[in-house]
C-alpha cells in the first residue's frame, strides 16, 4: 500500500514539474521553421543534438525517408553526415524512430514536435519508479528513501534538462535500468525467467540503437545476466555447472534488434555495419568545397575510411576529460549537483547489497571510463555534466542509502542543504536553456559565462525555454516567481520526504 | 537446465595445470617468450635503437673497448656506468653494437629476473601463487615494459635491481634476525644506484624507513623527560649496526660515482651541473616557460601520476589504486606502509625531480598544445609498472572467486585497449615521434655519409647528434668526438690535423669551433672540401695532395 502511494505520488510530480518545465512550440513546424526560429537560445530546437533528431523524426513522419534532405541538412549541421549525396544526422537512429508514435499522436493536436518530445519525459518518469523499485527490491530502503532517490535523479540534478527535450540520455537510463531489474527478476523467477532475459537483451539492443556507447555503457547488466544464468554446484566430488536455457533463448531478441539496424544501415548508408557517426562530415565537404566535384567519390570514400569508432574514444583525453566531468567549473558533476558527494559515502555503507551492488557501480564506472575517454567531455553545448546521465541514476540510489543509515538530524540537514542547493541549479537549468559553452569557447563569446550562473541571468532576463511558461504563465507571472513557485514546491516536497515521511513510517 | 559434469579427475587435472601455472618455472619460459617475441618484433621495425638515448648507450660501451682512445674514462660523467659496463661484453660484436641487440639481451635478461622477483615479491606478501602469478602477468603483458625491454634503455636495468633490492628489504622487514636479506637488498642497491639517479632515492628511503623500523623509542615522546626516558638503548644499537652496515654497502656506489666525478672530471657533481647535465637542458624549457613541473607541486604530481598512469595502463592502474589503498588499510598486512613506501620510491623520485627542475616529462594527455613538444620521457613512467603489478595483485588475492574473475576481464580488457588503438604504447610512440626520438630526426647527411664514406677518421659531435654512428658503416675506431682527448681539442684547431670528413651541424660544437671561428675556417677551406651541402649539415672531405 505504502509502495503504491509511493509510485502515484512519484508520477504525478513527475507530470507536474515535467510538464511545467517541458521545451516546446505549439504547431506543427516545417523543415523551413528550424533555422533563425526554432534554433535560436531557450528555443525548442537550440541545439543540434536535438535538432538532428527531431529532424529525422520529421523526415520520418512527413517525407518516410530517415534522408533529410537539403533543407533539414542545413538546419541540423554540423551534425551531418554525407553518403551517396544524401545526408543523414550523425546520431543513432533509435531515438528518432521511438518517438515517431509521439510524433504523429501529436501532429493530430497540431503539437507535433511537443508530441515528439513527451515521450523523453514519460521515460524520465519510468526511470524515476524504476530507482525507486530498484531502491525497495535490492536495496530494502524504505519507502521514503526510495522515492527521495527518484526526486534526486529527477529532480535534483541536470538530468531534468535532459527529461524535457530529445535527447537520448533518458533512453539510455530507461533501457539501462530496466535490464538490470529484468536481470534480477530473472535471477529470481523460475521457467518464465526467459521473458525477463528476453527483455534484458532487447534493452540492451534498443539502447544501442539510441547511442552507440552504450554496446559497452551496458555490458556490466549483460556480465549481470549471464553470471546468474550459470550455477556451480558440488556434486558428491565432481563439479556440476547449471547452465540455464533461458541464456541462449534471450539473446534471440538482441539479434532482432541487431539485425534491424544493420538493415538500417545497408539501406541508408551502403553497408550493414557502417554507422551513422562513421559518414563524412558535411562541413569537411563544404570546407573542401567536394560537393559536385567529379573526382570527389575518392576523397570521400578516403576521408571515410579515416573516421573509425576507435577514433572517438582515447586514452589521452582521460585526465582532462574526468576532471571536466567530475570538478570543472563548466560541467562537474559535483558542482551542478553536490548532493551526489554523499553517494561516496553511500557506497561504502551500502557494502552489504553484494552482487547488485557491484553490478550498479560498475555501470556508473563504466560510464565515467568511457566519457572520461571521450574527446568533447563537455558534450558540446550543454548544461551539466550530460554523458553523466546514467551515473547520476545510479548514484542517486546511495544518495539514498546514506540518508536512510540513521536518523541523526545533522545528517538529514547535510542532505538536505546540498539537495536544495543541487534543484536549486537544476530547476534553473530545466527552465532556461541547455546552450551553455564550454569554459574555453565561453572566455572569447561577449558573456564570458559557462555554467548555471549564465542561466541565472535569463531567469532573471525572463528568458524561458518552458513550453507552459511561455503559452500561458507568461502573462501572469515573471520567471523568477514562476520559477520560485516551482523550486519551493520541490524544496518543500523533499523536507516532507526527509524529516516527516521517515517518521510516519516508523508509525 | 542444461548440465555438464567435471568429474573430480578432471578437476584434478585443471589443478594441476593451474599449479603449473603459479610457478617460477613458468614465470620464466612466459617472460622469455614474450621477451624474445617483443625483441624480434622491435628488430622488425626498427624500433630497438629509436630512442636517441639508446644508441648513445650502445656507443659509451663500445667506446670503453672499441674506440681511437678506447678505456674506462669513456663511460663519462653524466649517465651512470653499470648499464654500459653490463652491455660491454655484447657491443664489442658489431653486429649487436648496431642493431641495438646488445642492449637486448641486457634488458631482456633484466625483464625476466624482474618478473621472477614480482612473482616471489608478491608471494612474500600474499602467500598466494595465484595472486603472485597475477602480478608477473601484469608486468610481463604490459606493452610498454615489453618494448623497453628490447631497448638499450637503462630503465630495466634499474627496475630489475629496485625490484631484487625491494624483494630482500621486504624479506628482512618480515624477519630481521635474518642479516643476510639486508645484506642482499644493500647489495642490490648498491647496483641500482650504478644505474640510474632513482636508485640513489632507493636506497636513501630504504636506509629512512630502517630507521624508522628501529626508532629507538615505541611511542611518540611527547616530552624533553619523556625523549630521555623512553629511549631504548637495544633497539638503538640495533638501528646503529643495521643503518650503518645498510648504508655502507647501498651507498658505496653513490660514493665510488661521487669519487669518479672528483677524479676524472675534477667535479664530484659534474653530473649535476655539467653542460651535458639534465638540469642543464631542462634550462632552456624554463627560459621558454615550457618546464611545468617547476617548483609546482601539484603540477609535478598531475604529470608523474598521468604518465604512471599511461605506462602501467589506465584500467590496471585503477586497479593498482584500489589494491594499494586495500593494502593500506588491512590492519593484518604487517609492515604495509613500509612495503608501500619502497614501491612508491621511484613515484616519490620523480616528482621531487619534476619539481626540482632536474627533469621534464611532455605527455599528450596533459601537456599544454601550445609547448613546442608534447611528448618526452614519458618512460619515466614505467618505473611505476612494479608497485602497480604487485598492487594489483593484491587486490586479485582479497577478491572472491567472481572477484578475481572479474579482475582477470579487466586485465584483458586492459590488452584490448592497446590491441584496439584506444591506447597508445606511450613508450614507444615517444621513440618513434617524441622528442626523445632519433628515427624521426634521421638527416639525409646520415645516409650521403653512409654511402660515401671511404675510410680515415670522421670528427663529429657526438652529443649533438648529428648524425648516428651505428646506422651507418662508419667503425666506432674511427670517429673523433669529444671524449677523444686530444683528437678532439687539436681538431677543434687543426682541423686537417688527423680527421679525412669534417661533420657538422649546425651550431653544435664542431660548428662553432671550425665554421664560425674565422681563423679555423680559413684551415678548413684550404685543407677541405665541402662534399655535402643541407640546410642544417655540412660534411666536408680531406683534399688529397
Amino acid at each position: 500500500m505504502k509502495d503504491k502511494l509511493a509510485v502515484i505520488f512519484l508520477i504525478f510530480i513527475g507530470i507536474l514539474f515535467y510538464s511545467l518545465t517541458i521545451k516546446g512550440v505549439l504547431g506543427n513546424p516545417r523543415p523551413e521553421d528550424f533555422k533563425n526560429k526554432l534554433d535560436q537560445k531557450s528555443q525548442a530546437l537550440e541545439l543540434s543534438p536535438e535538432r538532428g533528431r527531431f529532424a529525422n523524426t520529421l523526415a520520418l513522419a512527413e517525407f518516410h525517408t530517415y534522408d533529410l534532405g537539403q533543407v533539414l541538412a542545413d538546419a541540423v549541421y554540423p551534425d551531418v553526415g554525407v553518403y551517396n549525396g544524401k545526408f543523414f544526422s550523425f546520431f543513432a537512429p533509435g531515438v528518432s524512430y521511438l518517438a515517431l508514435p509521439f510524433y504523429l499522436l501529436g501532429r493530430k493536436f497540431n503539437m507535433s514536435l511537443t508530441g515528439a518530445f513527451s515521450l523523453v519525459p514519460l521515460l524520465a518518469i519510468f526511470n524515476m519508479l524504476l530507482i525507486f523499485f530498484i531502491s525497495r527490491k535490492i536495496f530494502k530502503l524504505p519507502s521514503w528513501a526510495a522515492a527521495f532517490a527518484s526526486l534526486v535523479f529527477g529532480f535534483g540534478s541536470t538530468a531534468w534538462s535532459y527529461a524535457i527535450t530529445l535527447y537520448q540520455h533518458q533512453f539510455t537510463v530507461f533501457f539501462m535500468l530496466s535490464s538490470f531489474l529484468a536481470a534480477y527478476q530473472y535471477k529470481n523467477s523460475g521457467r518464465s525467467g526467459f521473458l525477463w532475459g528476453l527483455w534484458v537483451f532487447l534493452a540492451y539492443g534498443l539502447a544501442i540503437t539510441v547511442d552507440y556507447p552504450n554496446a559497452v555503457l551496458l555490458l556490466p547488466v549483460v556480465v549481470y545476466f549471464l553470471a546468474v544464468s550459470v550455477r556451480f554446484v558440488k556434486d558428491k566430488l565432481d563439479l556440476k555447472i547449471l547452465i540455464r536455457p533461458a541464456m541462449f533463448i534471450s539473446v534471440i531478441s538482441l539479434f532482432a534488434v541487431g539485425a534491424w539496424n544493420a538493415y538500417h544501415n545497408q539501406v541508408n548508408f551502403g553497408s550493414w555495419k557502417k554507422l551513422s557517426g562513421e559518414l563524412v562530415d558535411y562541413s569537411t565537404i563544404k570546407e573542401l568545397d567536394l560537393a559536385g566535384r567529379p573526382d570527389s567519390n575518392a576523397a570521400l570514400t578516403q576521408l571515410s575510411e579515416q573516421k573509425g569508432l576507435q577514433s572517438f574514444f582515447r586514452e589521452v583525453n582521460v585526465p582532462f576529460s574526468f576532471y571536466t566531468l567530475t570538478v570543472s567549473p563548466d560541467r562537474g558533476l559535483f558542482v551542478f549537483a553536490p548532493i551526489f558527494l554523499l553517494a561516496l559515502f553511500g557506497i561504502r555503507r551500502g557494502k552489504s547489497y553484494g552482487l547488485e551492488q557491484g553490478i550498479l557501480l560498475s555501470l556508473a564506472a563504466v560510464n565515467l571510463f568511457l566519457y572520461s575517454s571521450w574527446g568533447d567531455p563537455w558534450g558540446g553545448w550543454a548544461y551539466g555534466p550530460r554523458y553523466l546521465i546514467p551515473s547520476m541514476a545510479v548514484l542517486s540510489i546511495f544518495v539514498a542509502v546514506f540518508a536512510s543509515q540513521n536518523s541523526k538530524v545533522w545528517r538529514k540537514v547535510i542532505v538536505f542543504a546540498l539537495v536544495a542547493y543541487s534543484s536549486l541549479i537544476a530547476v534553473i537549468g530545466a527552465l532556461t536553456t541547455n546552450a551553455i559553452p564550454p569554459k574555453i569557447e565561453a572566455v572569447s563569446l561577449p558573456d564570458k559565462r559557462y555554467n548555471f550562473l549564465f542561466n541565472w541571468a535569463l531567469v532573471k532576463k525572463g528568458e524561458s525555454s518552458s513550453l507552459l511558461y511561455n503559452t500561458y504563465f507568461k502573462y501572469h507571472l515573471s520567471l523568477m516567481e514562476y520559477m520560485l513557485v516551482i523550486y519551493g514546491a520541490l524544496v518543500l516536497i523533499m523536507v516532507v520526504i526527509l524529516f516527516l515521511m521517515p517518521r510516519l513510517e516508523k508509525k | 537446465m542444461f548440465s555438464i559434469t567435471i568429474s573430480q579427475k578432471n578437476i584434478m587435472r585443471w589443478q594441476r595445470f593451474t599449479g603449473k601455472l603459479t610457478t617460477e618455472k613458468f614465470v620464466v619460459f612466459l617472460a622469455a617468450v614474450l621477451a624474445a617475441a617483443a625483441t624480434f618484433y622491435s628488430l622488425r621495425h626498427g624500433y630497438i635503437t629509436a630512442y636517441g638515448d639508446a644508441e648513445s648507450h650502445l656507443n659509451i660501451a663500445k667506446r670503453v673497448i672499441d674506440s681511437l682512445t678506447p678505456g674506462f674514462a669513456q663511460l663519462g660523467g653524466i649517465w651512470l656506468p653499470l648499464p654500459h659496463l653490463l652491455l660491454m661484453p655484447f657491443v664489442y660484436v658489431d653486429f649487436l653494437w648496431r642493431t641495438g641487440l646488445a642492449g637486448s639481451i641486457i634488458s631482456g635478461a633484466a625483464f625476466v629476473v624482474s618478473a621472477i622477483f614480482l612473482f616471489k615479491l608478491t608471494l612474500l606478501i600474499t602467500k598466494n601463487r595465484a595472486a603472485a602469478f597475477f602480478a608477473s602477468l601484469v608486468f610481463t603483458i604490459n606493452p610498454n615494459i615489453l618494448y623497453m625491454q628490447t631497448t638499450p634503455m637503462t630503465e630495466l636495468t634499474l627496475i630489475v635491481f629496485f625490484i631484487l633490492s625491494s624483494y630482500y628489504f621486504i624479506v628482512f622487514l618480515q624477519d630481521d634476525k635474518n642479516i643476510l636479506p639486508l645484506v642482499l637488498s644493500a647489495a642490490f642497491g648498491f647496483c641500482a644506484a650504478l644505474s640510474r639517479y632513482d636508485g640513489w632515492f632507493l636506497v636513501l628511503a630504504e636506509a629512512g624507513i630502517l630507521s624508522l623500523l628501529y626508532l629507538p623509542w615505541q611511542s611518540i615522546p611527547k616530552s624533553v623527560t619523556e625523549i630521555k626516558n623512553k629511549f631504548n638503548k637495544e633497539r638503538w644499537a640495533k638501528l646503529e649496526g643495521r643503518v650503518i652496515m645498510f648504508s655502507t654497502l647501498a651507498m658505496f656506489g653513490i660514493f665510488i660515482w661521487l669519487a669518479w666525478g672528483m677524479l676524472i672530471l675534477g667535479d664530484p657533481l659534474y653530473f649535476t651541473h655539467s653542460q651535458f647535465s639534465a638540469k642543464s637542458q631542462q634550462h632552456s624549457w624554463l627560459i621558454r616557460g615550457e618546464l611545468p613541473g617547476y617548483k609546482n607541486f601539484w603540477l609535478s604530481f598531475v604529470y608523474y601520476f598521468v604518465t604512471s598512469m599511461s605506462n602501467v595502463g589506465v584500467i590496471v592502474f585503477a586497479l593498482a589504486i584500489a589494491g594499494a589503498i586495500y593494502l593500506l588499510f588491512n590492519k593484518q598486512g604487517r609492515h604495509r606502509y613500509f612495503v608501500l613506501l619502497v614501491l612508491l620510491v621511484p613515484f616519490i623520485f620523480n616528482v621531487l625531480t619534476l619539481y626540482v627542475g632536474q627533469s621534464v616529462i611532455f605527455i599528450p594527455h596533459i601537456t599544454p598544445i601550445t609547448f613546442e613538444w608534447r611528448l618526452f620521457n614519458a618512460r619515466y613512467g614505467i618505473m611505476m609498472v612494479p608497485f602497480a603489478a604487485v598492487a594489483a595483485a593484491y587486490l586479485f588475492y582479497k577478491t572472491r572467486i567472481a572477484g578475481k574473475i572479474l579482475i582477470s576481464g579487466l586485465l584483458v580488457a586492459q590488452v584490448c585497449t592497446y590491441l584496439v588503438g584506444y591506447s597508445p604504447v606511450i613508450t614507444l610512440e615517444d621513440g618513434r615521434v617524441g622528442l626523445s626520438s632519433a628515427t624521426a630526426k634521421i638527416p639525409d647527411a646520415q645516409y650521403w655519409i653512409d654511402k660515401n664514406y671511404d675510410g680515415g677518421l670522421v670528427l663529429v659531435d657526438d652529443y649533438a647528434r648529428t648524425m648516428s654512428i651505428i646506422r651507418t658503416h662508419i667503425p666506432m675506431k674511427r670517429i673523433i668526438y669529444v671524449g677523444n682527448k686530444p683528437y678532439w681539442d687539436d681538431s677543434l684547431k687543426e682541423p686537417e690535423k688527423y680527421a679525412t670528413w669534417i661533420i657538422m651541424q649546425k651550431n653544435d660544437d664542431v660548428w662553432n669551433n671550425i665554421y664560425e671561428n674565422p681563423e679555423v675556417q680559413g684551415r678548413l677551406f684550404k685543407y677541405f672540401q665541402k662534399v655535402y651541402t643541407s640546410p642544417d649539415v655540412l660534411i666536408f672531405k680531406r683534399i688529397i695532395n
